[in-house]
């Protein structure tokens, strides 16, 4: 009988096929445990750095900027935070209530909303740079697809006062100029970096681990003193205002330091909105900009001639007739006195006096004294641009040449050069190092000329503000001033500009004991008023007064209003 | 004759309370890990309306629907099953035509898989793998003599396999139609189908398989994709290399519930295919191997009742119970496979765990048919009529 056909025996199911399926499927589990042995115990370095490659990401963690502050340290230049709104449009839903507030909040039209929405769809700005405050109300309105980003925005809370002072940084919190981007290394800090895992929307899930921290930038304190800046800033502003000037630049030196005390422009501008600014709003004239300082170098004349001898402030210097000519040039000067000394020479700013006295020494010795005060060479202070102004060598000076310099022509200089060297007739014959800094140590000069000379030298100076100088408006309540105007002519196209001037005045109080070197620079006045004593004066008076008050310096003149002498008795200089 | 039944459970119990609880077990994990797999991208999802819940909610009205259609159909004699076999393989076979009927079926990302049934959608794949095995244990049993005979035993048979494998890949379910093929081989095979024409069949599905593999690019690009998910992971990889990464995140402990990140939006139908992938990531090696180990545990135990139910000489209870050992243990494997990319992605759940209505409703109904046979076991050994 057929085994097979035997309805009894194939009623049977056949066990070991059963186990046959059993072992299999048994088997195939074995197999999936094993690979996940292999996938998860053994292979997973190799996985996990897929993943990574996936979802891991590297952050940049910004660092913020160092803050500028004055010397008492009061900000000048500090890093708000600000937000950035961002949206993936094609995730933004919001109801028309929301979409106005939104817009209301941005402060931008409804319609810019949903233009810019609809050109992008992963990713796109709304509004940059928000405040805080308003940032919290856009996120309180919890609109699907809208975030926001953290970044930096500088702020310059004295707005135009110092604006050319501290400069600006870019987009990027990169200084661009002025003392941002002088001290740049300084301010910036080193921005970090941490690792975080993301998911595929790019929203942070986890972190990973800190790879480098943020160092924040250090803080500056600068000399500037901010009450002092405020105050000769307005007072040059007024001034610059009613003579209805080009420019106008103003400049406080610590004597006994070579701080920069204050240090003003105009025109000047907003740093916190630089919308359509213009080169000249932009220029630092004090420190960039050189000019023909004309009378105000006569002091160095005359220094170099009693330092070497040739004359005491009382030996007579034939001015009479109030002309010199050398070859076929003639140097006038603006009154006809007769003869006078030499202390009269500066006092009445006599262009024929320092000629001739000029034209008694040796070239050399001229340019050595101009060299050593620090003209023609750039001042060492990392900020952008400074001017060295030109003197030429004296192997090249023509005696013509030799004489106009002996009074502030044929020779350039910047506001902040001429400042620094007044300060060899208040230190004692010292010249003081700059720093925009605050200095905290006391600082070594150099010793230009002597004290003797220096206090020669300051006793004449003193002549030229009281009455029968060339600028008693320069006086001060309480206190006794020194300085000397210049009033030039602009150089325009190689020659000189008939009707444009350059007023200056660079003085130093209290003349007993000086603390304060202060230069003032006025740029084509043109309300009828031109003279060194009567444009730059003024902004000397105002703002030596006033920053002596505020320094507590004890007064040494007596507090007794002071006399100008009458209009048209004022002694004008020689241009 | 009995001298292979063993009494492996205490037989004072009334049914196998350890299988019982193995598939509550897996139940629940399944749902914490669905949960924990969807949050992210339910809460992200205009679809679910932004509820992180959305997924979780549905899969614990399906676990408890699933609980109640098992208790009812605990209740039903395997004589009940058998005589309704045609008739449910029949409906099964109504509602794979129904779904490919336009405006009738529902189509989801290029199938048409689903019937909707106004408050769900309902997939005749997943009920179709528990007639089959109906059917296929119910057609053995009855033709059990003529199981050597091509013509009348195996030809029927074939005959109507080929019909429903047609239908699945006309929507196409090719997961639904490699679980069907292989449940209906193996009731053949175990039901004592002549070895030779057993061989030549086995033969010829693996060249059928083929053929439709290479015919179709749908079906190339998943099979491409698995060689080698490294050389195109953003393309063809894509969903592959994502679902090792998990593996591999995970390690031996895995990196905490709740923490995995390929759940993030970069792993695709984390919470349904490659829910695996998400237990590898946050529960680890020993979270893997255990849910693999609760599977071949389920799966031995039905081969146990089955066999135990041959030796009682109850042979359509037998072929049911081995019916569903295959099918659970195939798709878990097929599922398992692929997730650890073993196997070319064939868009197949994980048993009892995956996100799913229609999967979990018949993978319950089964387990009760399961614990129904091993029910009547113990009462014939009880001496109690079945």
């Amino acid at each position: 009988m057929n085994y097979a056909a035997s309805p009894v025996l194939a009623l049977r199911l056949p066990l070991w096929r059963s186990r046959l399926l059993l072992v299999l499927v048994a088997g195939g589990f074995l197999v999936l445990a094993g690979r996940a042995v292999y996938l998860q115990g053994l292979n997973n370095d190799f996985l996990q750095q897929k993943g990574e490659s996936r979802y891991s990401r590297v952050l940049e963690i910004s660092a913020t900027r160092g803050k500028i502050t004055d010397r008492h340290g009061e900000a000048l230049a500090i890093s708000t935070p600000v937000k950035s709104v961002w949206a993936i449009p094609e995730e933004v839903q919001f109801s028309g209530q929301q979409r106005a507030k939104l817009a209301a909040l941005l402060e931008m039209p409804p319609r810019e909303i949903d233009k810019r929405l609809n050109d992008a769809t992963a990713f796109v700005y709304l509004k940059r740079q928000i405040a805080p405050e308003v940032a919290e109300r856009v996120s309180a309105l919890h609109i699907p697809g809208l975030f926001q980003n953290q970044e930096y925005r500088r702020y310059y809370p004295g707005g135009e006062v110092m604006a050319q002072m501290l400069g600006f940084t870019g987009a990027d919190d990169i200084g661009q100029d002025g003392i941002e981007l002088a001290f740049q290394s300084t301010l910036a800090g080193k921005s970090g970096s941490r690792r975080v895992i993301k998911d595929r929307m790019g929203h942070i899930v986890e972190d990973t681990e800190s790879i480098r921290e943020a160092q924040n930038g250090s803080n500056l304190t600068l000399a500037l003193d901010a009450k002092l800046q405020n105050l000769a800033f307005s007072q040059l502003k007024l001034v610059v205002d009613s003579n209805k000037a080009k420019a106008g630049a103003v400049v406080v030196l610590d004597a006994k330091s070579g701080e920069v005390l204050a240090l003003a422009n105009l025109p000047s501008y907003n740093p916190n909105n630089r919308s359509r600014l213009s080169g000249a709003q932009l220029r630092n004239r004090v420190i960039t900009d050189t000019f023909e300082p004309g009378s105000t170098l006569k002091p160095f004349t005359i220094s170099v001639a009693i330092e070497e001898g040739k004359v005491r402030p009382d030996s007579m210097i034939a001015t009479a007739g109030g002309t010199f000519s050398i070859g076929h040039a003639t140097i006038h000067d603006a009154h006809r006195f007769g003869d006078m000394t030499v202390a009269q020479v500066i006092q009445r700013s006599s262009n024929v006096g320092a000629a001739k006295i000029a034209l008694g020494l040796k070239p050399e010795d001229m340019w050595t004294m101009f060299d050593k005060v620090g003209f023609g060479t750039t001042p060492r202070l990392g900020f952008p641009g400074a001017a060295s102004g030109r003197l030429r060598p004296y192997k090249s000076w023509r005696p013509i040449e030799q004489a106009t310099m002996a009074y502030g022509h044929g020779i350039s200089v910047s506001l902040l050069q001429l400042a620094r060297a007044y300060t060899i007739f208040a230190d004692d014959g010292e010249l003081m190092p700059l720093s925009l800094l605050r200095v905290d140590a006391p600082l070594v000069g150099r010793q230009v000329i002597s004290a003797a000379t220096a206090h020669k030298m300051r006793d004449m100076l003193e002549l030229a503000v009281q009455p029968g100088g060339t600028a008693p408006q320069a006086r001060v309540v309480g206190y006794r001033v020194a300085g000397k105007t210049g009033t030039a002519h602009k150089e325009e196209n190689g020659g000189y500009a008939k009707n444009k001037y350059v007023a200056s005045f660079v003085g130093l109080a209290p003349a007993s004991n000086p603390r304060l070197v202060i230069a003032v620079m006025i740029d084509e006045p043109s309300a009828g008023q031109y003279y060194g004593g009567t444009v730059a004066a003024p902004v000397f008076s105002a703002v030596m007064g006033g920053a002596l008050r505020m320094l507590g310096v004890p007064p040494d003149a007596p507090l007794e209003p002071l006399e100008l002498p009458p209009a048209g008795a004022q002694i004008k200089e020689g241009v | 004759m009995l001298n292979f039944i063993k009494a492996e459970r205490n037989s004072s119990a009334e049914f196998d309370e350890v299988l019982a609880w193995i598939a509550l077990i897996l139940m629940v994990l399944g749902m914490v890990m669905v949960y924990s797999a969807s949050i992210a991208t339910a809460e992200a999802s205009r679809f679910t309306g932004k509820q992180p819940t959305y997924f979780l909610v549905r899969q614990a009205l399906f676990l408890a629907t699933g609980l109640i259609a098992a208790l009812m159909a605990f209740q039903v004699p395997m004589r009940t099953w058998q005589s309704l076999s045609p008739w449910l393989f029949g409906c099964g076979i109504l509602a794979l035509v129904l779904v490919l009927i336009p405006h009738v079926g529902r189509e989801v990302n290029g199938a048409r898989r689903w019937l909707s049934l106004g408050v769900a959608n309902l997939q005749p794949s997943e009920f179709m793998k528990l007639a089959a095995v109906f059917y296929a244990a119910d057609y053995t049993a009855r033709k059990f003599a003529l199981m050597h005979s091509f013509k009348k035993g195996l030809l029927p048979m074939l005959t109507v396999m080929l019909l429903v494998g047609w239908l699945l890949l006309r929507e196409p379910d090719f997961g639904a139609f490699v679980v069907i093929a292989s449940i209906a081989m193996a009731i053949l095979f175990l039901g004592g189908m002549n070895g030779k024409w057993f061989a030549g069949l086995v033969a010829l599905s693996l060249v059928g398989f083929l053929a439709l593999i290479l015919s179709s690019p749908y079906r190339m690009q998943r099979i491409f994709g698995f060689m080698d998910p490294w050389s195109d992971p953003y393309g063809r990889g894509y969903q592959l290399s994502h679902a090792l990464i998990a593996f591999g995140r995970g390690e031996w402990l895995g990196v905490g519930l709740g923490a995995s990140v390929e759940k993030l939006f970069y792993l695709p139908e984390a919470h349904t295919d490659f829910l695996l992938a998400v237990i590898a990531e946050e529960l680890g090696l020993v979270g893997v191997v255990t849910v693999v180990a609760l599977f071949a545990w389920l799966v031995l135990r039905a081969f146990a009742i089955g066999r135990q139910a041959a030796a009682a000489e109850r042979y359509y209870a037998a072929l049911v119970a081995q019916g569903i050992a295959v099918w659970l243990g195939v798709q878990t494997l097929i599922n398992m496979g692929v997730n650890m990319g073993l196997l070319p992605t064939k868009g197949l759940t994980l048993p009892l765990m995956s996100f799913g209505g229609s999967g979990i409703l018949a993978n319950c109904v089964a387990l009760a048919v399961l614990l129904r046979i091993d029910y009547e076991n113990r009462a014939l050994m009880r001496g109690q009529p079945a």
